[in-house]
């Protein structure tokens, strides 16, 4: 008896003790604890050139909404504050599974929001899965990943494969001389492949003879046999389907070796890769998800957000599905009235949220299907919005020049 | 087939070959003098090439002069690594030896990446030096790539007579030959082996600033570096710098055909491949092989 009385105090006191070291969230139906989100960013290693500057704007994101009060959940008539956990993933996949895992049992975060990037994107949703929490993932593109069945997973990619290169290829059918020909370089990746995948019978099915399709290595430095195949087959459009990282030997290369094209397209252009090869970017076009000037919801919320965080847009292109991420967990949220997992999932489900690029929609794999992105053109060293042409900053200087 | 086509592969092909033999000559000597596998080696170059790009674009400076204060720093670095954190290895038994400085050479490479990236950044960045470039028909060579190679090829040759001829480059050879030996007359093996790791770094600065100006490096590529350098040493023998430079030429050559031929996507893995197929056709290596 003294036994058992002994190991129920026991008992009794370690589940006190849980109880207090337990970090601040909201349990469910709670009105009282901040709403927690998890997120893990690539701060370090190969991919943080893409991020490093996403802790602080996370941060800042969560600031905001604080500032506004919070989170507004009906069920409790008030709003409650939000509370962002962020790690470094490093750039790892096993590290982001790791870390998510960690944000489930022993942080007990309420909702995950990220990772980014396709690599990560197949390992980590199982994580959310296992746990039953919901999560919004990022900048996680490939298709195939949605794929999978599972029910606690979104993803709002900017913009998505299938939707990627519509308005270049809107662009360039309007183009005289209308281009014929086309040349795939790739990037050894998962999403860059699937969007060489998507859009090379993309481009055959709108009457483009594709010439060549080129996978390299992110270890690749010599592009030099690549280039000269592109001289020999002599395509009017180059399409790089890579990050902006291990395209600047590619591009410097094509330079150097005087390659020729009506265009050169590069399909994730970026401000860091501009920076990176400086002159030799001219002329090459690109997308871009989201830029300050355009307006939607959210939009002051954004621009506000991206000052704060000091984010150039350019630099960081991926950043708007980052944004989204976080803006779309917050509608969910609110949209349940309350802090229950299962509430936040019916809500998330084939929902419609607002984002500053319009409306997000997701189908029932938890793909938003529809993001898109706007054409720039890299002029005199800047970028042009050059299409579509109601809200162009410039206009498309076709062919080339300084590839001719 | 245009002619041309292939002397451009053959040209990129040698540059880049030439580029890998420079890293492996120190690597080769490392292994060859204190017998380690250094795997901090091809990241000691990136890192190098970090800092040569970032002290460019501060100063401007002439790459001539770049490389001449690199060459000390990393040279120092390498006899600090080896003095203070291999050398106390030697103390241990031959397996707690070899594994700790590949435990050691290995962290070193993982903290050197970090920290780098840290410091610098962690994007691809080089010395943006254009020249004019000369056509020859429908090849195409820019000056850098001809200096480039030129300095390649005279460092080769002064490097290998200096090797030859010095007293230290006879104390090197002497300790690789019979670490006994050499210490019986009067040769101090543990300094020599400081001092090669020194001297082995040093070349990896005039290799980096070199590399730099022709590709961009990041923090994390030296990895890829160095095991090309590994199977460089495999193929052209340790300690033997001409066998080296032929080993990176054939690597870079073949890396370039591949590429060209095959599919771009194999050309990185085409070290591996060779290397394996190489040990197995010709476990003793090729003729140039130095013997002892």
């Amino acid at each position: 008896m003294k036994y058992t009385i002994g190991l129920f105090a026991l008992g009794t006191a370690a589940l006190a003790a849980t109880s207090l070291i337990t970090p601040a969230h909201a349990t469910v139906g709670s009105c009282t604890e901040p709403v927690t989100f998890g997120t893990t960013i690539s701060s370090t290693g190969r991919y943080s050139t893409l991020a490093d500057k996403w802790r602080n704007m996370t941060i800042e994101f969560a600031k905001m909404i604080n500032e506004n009060g919070g989170v507004n959940l009906k069920g409790c008539g008030k709003k409650l504050p939000l509370k962002i956990i962020i790690y470094d993933d490093q750039s790892v996949p096993s590290t982001a599974v790791s870390l998510f895992e960690r944000m489930a049992t022993v942080d007990k975060v309420d909702f995950f929001v990220g990772p980014d990037w396709s690599a990560m994107g197949f390992p980590v949703p199982p994580v959310a899965e296992k746990h039953k929490i919901p999560m919004v993932m990022a900048n996680v593109a490939a298709p195939p990943i949605f794929k999978r069945g599972l029910k606690y997973m979104w993803g709002t990619p900017m913009p998505t494969v299938p939707n990627w290169s519509t308005r270049y290829f809107d662009m360039m059918s309007k183009q005289t001389p209308r281009p014929k020909t086309i040349y795939f370089i790739t990037q050894d990746n998962p999403v860059t492949k699937a969007l060489t995948g998507f859009w090379s019978k993309k481009a055959a099915s709108l009457g483009y003879k594709v010439l060549g399709n080129e996978l390299f290595s992110v270890e690749l430095k010599d592009f030099t046999s690549l280039v000269l195949k592109l001289r020999i087959r002599k395509p009017d459009i180059i399409y790089i389907s890579s990050f902006d990282s291990p395209s600047v030997p590619l591009i410097q290369q094509m330079r150097r070796l005087k390659t020729k094209a009506k265009d050169v397209h590069h399909a994730l252009l970026s401000g860091k890769l501009h920076k990176q090869v400086g002159n030799d970017l001219e002329g090459v076009t690109g997308e871009i998800p989201w830029y300050p000037g355009v307006k939607g919801p959210y939009s002051d919320f954004t621009e506000e957000l991206v000052k704060r965080a000091n984010v150039d847009m350019f630099e960081y292109p991926w950043t708007m599905s980052r944004i989204s991420a976080y803006l779309i967990m917050v509608q969910a949220v609110e949209r349940a009235g309350t802090v229950d997992r299962e509430k936040v999932r019916a809500a998330l489900f084939k929902g419609t949220f607002d984002s500053p690029t319009g409306q997000i929609e997701f189908n029932e794999n938890g793909y938003a299907h529809k993001n898109g992105a706007f054409t720039l053109q890299v002029q005199n060293g800047k970028p042009v919005i050059v299409w579509p042409p109601e809200i162009a900053t410039g206009k498309f200087v076709y062919p080339s020049p300084s590839w001719q | 087939m245009d002619a041309s086509i292939i002397i451009q592969i053959a040209l990129g092909g040698i540059l880049l070959g030439g580029l890998y033999a420079m890293v492996a000559f120190g690597l080769s000597l490392i292994y060859g003098v204190a017998r380690i596998l250094n795997f901090a080696h091809g990241t000691l170059l990136a890192v190098g090439g970090v800092a040569a790009s970032a002290i460019f674009t501060a100063t401007a400076w002439n790459p001539l002069l770049i490389m001449a204060l690199l060459v000390p720093v990393l040279g120092l670095f390498g006899y600090v690594f080896y003095d203070k954190l291999l050398q106390p290895l030697t103390k241990r038994s031959h397996f707690e030896y070899t594994v700790g400085s590949v435990l050691v050479t290995v962290g070193a490479l993982l903290i050197l990446s970090d920290v780098a990236a840290w410091i610098a950044g962690p994007a691809p960045r080089n010395i943006p030096l254009r020249f004019e470039a000369m056509e020859f028909g429908d090849v195409i060579v820019s000056t850098t790539q001809a200096w480039i190679l030129g300095g390649i090829i005279v460092f080769t040759i002064v490097l290998h007579f200096y090797i030859k001829k010095s007293w230290f480059g006879r104390a090197m050879r002497a300790v690789t030959q019979d670490h006994t030996g050499a210490t019986i007359c009067g040769v101090q093996a543990d300094r020599v082996h400081a001092l090669t790791f020194a001297f082995g770094s040093g070349i990896v600065a005039i290799a980096a600033v070199l590399y730099t100006m022709l590709f961009p490096v990041d923090p994390y590529m030296g990895f890829s570096l160095t095991v090309k350098a590994f199977t460089i040493i495999i193929l052209g023998g340790i300690g033997n710098l001409v066998g080296a430079l032929i080993a990176g030429i054939f690597l870079g050559l073949a890396e370039g055909f591949t590429s060209f031929f095959w599919a771009t996507q194999w050309a990185p893995a085409i070290s591996i491949v060779l290397l394996l197929v190489i040990l197995v056709i010709f476990p003793q290596g090729f003729g140039w092989r130095k013997s002892k």
